[in-house]
């Protein structure tokens, strides 16, 4: 598991490889994670200059805090291993390995790394790595894919090629992707990395995008992908903490301040112990609730 | 995707209805089997069900572009649909593309790298890519003094090669100091274009005045003039040589400093009648035009290569000696076997 | 490098620059057409100029069509149609990236 507690992952937006205006604006939206496609939204001609084209603005584009991520195509074809190597190159921050299957793929993808880093002059280690699952055997595999590697920072389902594995499509109440995204979420739990749900491709319906947002929310998902930049505020909206959230979580972290002071080493709350996933979900709700904008520098709620 | 591309399978009927009921509310209305079956490829966006662009492309043409603006920044969807085109053009490696599009539309194509070759008042025609014609013109050879000297051009497509052509060769050559025969490069024809310019060249081979060079896309070419190669309606024709004069006029013949283009009279052919009619109203005082009247066999009849191609069909080779030179009747008789088999695999030798 | 054939990388979308090399023998002759020429044509020039040089390409024709890229689509555009005039798309010129 890579060293990723600290992070947001509401939003992973992503960004065809291949066009310049959107690489080039792609930070100003304000998405947790960005991510720079090289597999499918570039067509077999363009591949070449896709991966020219990200590798370029890396160097030179401010995208501020998000997290970089690009997508590799696939280890079964002619361009995995340069798209490797020139990100890897390019410094990105994550990896993303389509059509996951088994561990060996991820195992496979941390050594081309690992040789690229090496290649390149890059830190041994410095290159994080997910993967997304997109078929029933990826699903079924999703424990091992997780804890694969070290440098694995999350696992998303991809429900397009799931759900046409599982010869299915998908349906407004999301009924068939019930299986596979509890098998990811879970998958992702107990390697202790995060969870990415599917994207919502129907830019119309946003009801229905507000309800599915909701529901892998309930579910624990860290957040979503995303083909459209109008989702963004509406995937933050819905992982609003409630004012009631942050001032249990405010209580916490003063819990711990006090402990601290203290020189303790048990964290007290009314009296009774307050366990290390309390913790972290205190300090996940204040990330969430400054992200929001809905407490000050010291984590005051400010009124609405 | 929002204005995600798509392939337009024309081949299926309901997507062609759509295709050309969304063509013909943008007033674009030739739907002649000839042109729309040189198609290669189509390409579209929709927005919903609806056809809201599209393009296609024949070899190195852009064809039938249409594109509706309503409720999308102007011109972002057209530049979408040629940008495609052209990209799609250039992986199957042809760098050198042409449009033959409204007058109205030209300036969208130079907006996005095309250059107008020339226009009319209602039609425009324009080029992209790589050799253009500067390197076209930049290649053709060339005599001392050339800007000084007394020189015609001759434009034909000699399938094959007859001595009505080098009549009209010989009046040219007697009364010019040089005289460049352009051999059209458009490969329809019963003879390939490397035969049809080999036998030109041999046909001409004792002028040493004569400069046989290929005519390019430039002249009387499947992008210039489709019309010569497919039947056409008379109005099409006059667009479209309109245009194929004016780029001689322009282009062709100041680069070359041609005074005069000459022409042998045609008592057969309707398209090329019109095309001389043409000539004649476009060309001069820039550039005169000479009217050569065709020379005829013994019997009065006139030499044209249409009545070869005929005979060669009907093997009837002793009759085709009268009407070419040695050159030709040699290779005709040496490939007669090739040549029948093309007619019989059905090319059409009744058009030019 | 020496340049073959004529290859073409780009788009003509906004943002995008569309770049086509071929055979040249004149050193880097370039024809540009922007709607920036006025303020950003020489450094266009400049980028691609330089970024042939570091391919090792000294000589040849370059069409480009601009429409508003920034530099470093410019430098991704030129070494992807560089490349494949080349016919080296699967060799990434790790030292020019």
């Amino acid at each position: 598991m890579a060293e990723n507690e600290e992070r947001l992952r509401r939003t992973m937006m992503f960004v065809p490889g291949n066009n310049p205006a959107m690489v080039k604006d792609a930070g100003i939206y304000g998405a947790d994670s960005i991510m720079f496609d090289l597999e499918d939204a570039v067509s077999m001609a363009e591949k070449d200059a896709a991966r020219d084209l990200v590798y370029e603005a890396l160097q030179t584009q401010d995208y501020a805090d998000a997290e970089l991520v690009v997508r590799v195509n696939g280890q079964d074809t002619t361009y995995y291993d340069n798209d490797v190597k020139a990100m890897v190159k390019a410094g990105i921050d994550v990896i993303r390995l389509p059509k996951a299957e088994t561990a060996d793929m991820v195992t496979k993808l941390d050594a081309d790394v690992a040789a690229a880093e090496k290649e390149f002059g890059r830190k041994a280690g410095s290159t994080h790595i997910m993967a997304a699952i997109e078929s029933a055997k990826g699903v079924l595999n999703a424990p091992a894919i997780a804890a694969a590697s070290d440098r694995m920072i999350g696992v998303a389902l991809s429900a397009e090629d799931y759900t046409t594995d599982m010869k299915t499509h998908r349906y407004p109440d999301g009924a068939e992707l019930e299986f596979a995204r509890n098998m990811v979420l879970h998958a992702a739990r107990a390697a202790g990395i995060a969870a990415f749900d599917t994207v919502f491709t129907n830019m119309d319906d946003t009801e229905g995008f507000y309800r599915e947002t909701r529901y892998i929310h309930q579910l624990g998902f860290d957040g979503k992908s995303l083909v459209n930049p109008r989702q963004i505020p509406m995937v933050n909206e819905v992982y609003e903490p409630t004012e009631k959230e942050i001032l249990n979580a405010k209580n916490v972290i003063n819990a711990i301040e006090e402990a601290r002071i203290k020189g303790s080493g048990v964290i007290s709350m009314n009296g009774q112990m307050v366990d290390r996933p309390v913790v972290l979900r205190a300090q996940r709700v204040m990330r969430l609730a400054k992200a929001s904008n809905l407490v000050d520098e010291e984590g005051n709620y400010l009124e609405k | 995707m929002e204005n995600a591309i798509v392939d337009l399978y024309l081949n299926n009927p309901q997507v062609k209805q759509q295709w050309r009921d969304f063509l013909t509310s943008l007033d674009i209305t030739n739907f002649n089997d000839n042109e729309v079956d040189k198609i290669d490829f189509t390409i579209g966006i929709y927005d919903g069900d609806h056809l809201v662009a599209t393009g296609s492309a024949a070899g190195n043409v852009l064809k039938y572009i249409g594109v509706c603006n309503k409720g999308v920044t102007p011109g972002a969807r057209f530049n979408a649909i040629v940008g495609e085109l052209v990209n799609r053009l250039f992986q199957q490696h042809v760098f050198h593309q042409f449009v033959f599009t409204k007058l109205k539309y030209s300036e969208s194509f130079q907006h996005i790298g095309f250059s107008e070759l020339t226009h009319s008042d209602t039609a425009a025609f324009l080029e992209n890519g790589s050799p253009d014609v500067n390197d076209y013109l930049a290649d053709l050879p060339r005599v001392a003094e050339q800007a000084s000297r007394r020189v015609a051009g001759i434009v034909m497509n000699a399938n094959p090669f007859t001595l009505g052509h080098r009549y009209l060769v010989d009046q040219a050559a007697k009364e010019n100091d040089v005289v460049y025969v352009f051999v059209v490069n458009t490969d329809a024809s019963l003879f390939t274009t490397a035969e049809r310019f080999d036998l030109v060249k041999a046909g001409v081979a004792d002028l040493t005045n004569v400069i046989v060079v290929d005519g390019g896309e430039y002249m009387v070419s499947y992008a210039t003039f489709p019309a010569y190669f497919l039947p056409t309606p008379d109005q099409t024709v006059r667009y479209q040589t309109t245009l194929d004069a004016r780029i001689f006029r322009n282009v062709i013949a100041p680069a070359l400093h041609i005074q005069t283009r000459y022409v042998g009279s045609e008592p057969v052919s309707r398209t090329t009648g019109i095309y001389n009619e043409v000539l004649q109203a476009e060309l001069p005082p820039v550039v005169g035009v000479k009217v050569v009247d065709r020379n005829t066999t013994a019997h009065d009849d006139y030499i044209t290569a249409t009545a070869v191609r005929r005979l060669i069909r009907d093997d009837d080779l002793e009759q085709v000696q009268a009407l070419v030179p040695a050159s030709t009747y040699d290779f005709i008789v040496a490939h007669k076997t090739v040549l029948q088999a093309r007619i019989q695999k059905g090319m059409n030798i009744d058009g030019n | 490098m020496e340049i073959k054939e004529t290859a073409v990388a780009g788009t003509l979308e906004s943002s995008d620059i569309q770049i086509m090399v071929s055979e040249g023998t004149n050193g880097i002759a370039i024809d540009l057409q922007s709607d920036v020429e006025k303020q950003f044509g020489d450094q266009i020039r400049s980028v691609i100029t330089e970024t042939l040089n570091k391919l090792g390409v000294t000589d040849a024709k370059v069409k480009a069509v601009d429409k508003g890229a920034l530099d470093c689509v410019v430098k991704a555009r030129t070494i992807a149609a560089a490349q494949r005039a080349t016919d080296t798309t699967d060799q990434p010129a790790w030292e020019v990236l």
